[in-house]
């Protein structure tokens, strides 16, 4: 019993030191990205813009793909029901809502979680272990300033960019697969998408990525930072930053979502 | 004789690892434009009161002035501020793998001043002709051979000008002529520089070329302080064990005392 008590209070006390440190860690990234550059202590833009080539722009392909073929998927389910009815018709508004508020963003963090989230751990991480954060250290260069700014701000502006594409990108799978199999008019389903649209579900859903982009981030850095050993520690740090990141991205978006219920 | 103010003072140094003291009692001084060499086997602490030197750790209890200012009681800020007059090679010079080594070198006067680029590239390449580098500026760190990336990192530690400067074990993991190579540019930096010079090494061949004076650490406490030629004469066990090169009766105990550090609980 008193074990299971002290499991607890260890387990209560880890998970307060890491939220302390990931404070530290948000206010360390705002003063770097707002503060400094105020005070004209300049903003790697450089990093920053590679970064957002690396997160955003090389995304785009396996982000694209999965996303096109997500909504071939949805229209195709949607139909199983909706011909019933006779409603194939409708199965633009299913797609284009669930694209929009929910699955466009939900599948770009995702994704981008797994492909950029768990590089930025290894990159960190791999640093750490070489001490090269030391380096950054002993040259009295920050290395929030150094390496997370840049990443941060490439990550913030990356996410809610490649998930407009993907929005789009879903919604014209849904068309593909709503006209060439099931046989739904190409101009009614365009349509049906423009007629179901409303302003507050493209809102809702770039808001959503924008915070997604917060959460991969911040993982990948924490992991990162947290890295221990040698290589071993690396790998073990950045299996767990996609994992972290993904379940920090379902927790966003249910906030978000029961948040958008309400208002 | 009087000496002038030292550069760097250590007093009663104590560092820990949560309940496990690593370093304890530790006491010494740096002179201007000395090579002060911390000796030292594997376990000993040699590595943990650099880190305390430049500050990447703290200590429990205990001071370390640089240029007479405590150290490790300043705000991060001023800390900063006191690095910049400070150099550190790393054991695996640390150069970042992302970086050419012309942008490795140029990395701190890219951050800390205001210079034009092409100033800048000037001094990276007076830089790195003074260890012995022309020519690899575009080279990745990964393409270089480990005495070359010393030497980058020597070259990088030098870029601000510092006063002072810290190496963590020259010459590990290579050949002896390499090694010796790497001694004679340490000397070279001294002399060349008036540069106040704290080196880190097991190797007691590169001690008897570079060391003007040496501290002996022992199971995280100073064994000795003196020259080469004052250690020599001391009866301390230890320290005549290490210089004799003479293997340790109680080897297991030492990998136990080792092992008893670096176990986490």
């Amino acid at each position: 019993m008193i074990d299971v008590v002290g499991q607890v209070g260890r387990w209560a006390l880890s998970q307060l030191s890491a939220a302390l440190q990931v404070s530290v860690l948000v206010v360390d990234t705002f003063v770097w990205l707002v503060i400094a550059p105020l005070k004209g202590k300049g903003l790697r833009w450089r990093s920053a813009i590679e970064h957002t080539v690396e997160f955003g722009v090389r995304s785009l392909p396996i982000v694209g793909m999965i996303c096109f073929l997500i909504g071939v998927i949805i229209a195709l389910q949607a139909s199983y029901t909706l011909d019933q009815f006779g409603a194939n018709r409708y199965i633009a508004d299913l797609v284009a809502v669930s694209a929009l508020r929910e699955l466009a963003p939900l599948m770009t963090a995702i994704l981008i979680a797994g492909r950029c989230g768990s590089a930025i751990t290894a990159e960190i991480g791999t640093m750490k272990v070489n001490e090269e954060l030391d380096a950054l250290e002993v040259m009295g260069v920050n290395p929030v300033k150094y390496l997370v700014a840049p990443k941060f701000l490439a990550m913030v502006i990356s996410v809610p960019s490649v998930t407009a594409i993907a929005m789009f990108i879903m919604i014209a799978g849904g068309w593909a697969s709503a006209v060439f199999v099931v046989g739904v008019e190409p101009i009614v389903y365009v349509n049906q998408t423009v007629g179901s649209i409303v302003e507050k579900d493209l809102l809702t859903g770039m808001i959503k990525s924008v915070f997604f982009g917060v959460a991969i981030c911040w993982v990948g850095v924490y992991r990162g930072f947290q890295v221990e050993g040698g290589a071993e520690g690396v790998g073990r740090q950045t299996t767990a930053s996609v994992v972290t990141a993904i379940f920090l991205i379902i927790i966003v978006d249910l906030i978000f979502t029961v948040l958008f219920y309400y208002v | 004789m009087s000496s002038p103010d030292p550069v760097i003072i250590v007093e009663d140094l104590q560092v820990a690892f949560g309940e496990k003291v690593v370093l304890d009692q530790i006491n010494f001084s740096v002179q201007p434009g000395e090579i002060f060499v911390i000796l030292g086997g594997s376990g000993s602490g040699k590595t943990t009161l650099l880190r305390n030197l430049v500050g990447l750790m703290r200590p429990r209890s205990g001071r370390i002035l640089i240029d007479g200012k405590d150290f490790t009681a300043m705000s991060s800020v001023e800390r900063m501020e006191i690095r910049r007059s400070m150099g550190m090679c790393f054991q695996g010079s640390a150069l970042l793998g992302s970086l050419s080594v012309a942008d490795n070198v140029a990395l701190p006067l890219r951050e800390h001043t205001k210079l034009e680029e092409s100033t800048i590239e000037i001094m990276t390449r007076i830089k790195l002709e003074l260890v012995g580098l022309s020519g690899v500026e575009e080279y990745l760190p990964s393409e270089l051979s480990g005495g070359m990336r010393k030497r980058a990192g020597i070259a990088r530690a030098m870029a601000m000008d510092p006063k002072i400067i810290f190496y963590d074990e020259p010459s590990a993991g290579l050949d002896p002529i390499v090694a010796a190579g790497l001694d004679e540019l340490i000397r070279t930096m001294q002399s060349t520089f008036n540069l106040t010079s704290v080196v880190v090494t097991h190797e007691m061949e590169s001690v008897k070329i570079i060391a003007d004076r040496v501290c002996v650490l022992h199971k995280g406490r100073v064994a000795g302080v003196g020259t080469l030629a004052e250690l020599e004469q001391t009866d301390h066990p230890y320290i005549q064990q290490f210089f004799a090169r003479r293997p340790d009766d109680s080897d297991l105990a030492d990998a136990a005392y080792a092992r008893s550090l670096t176990d986490i609980d």
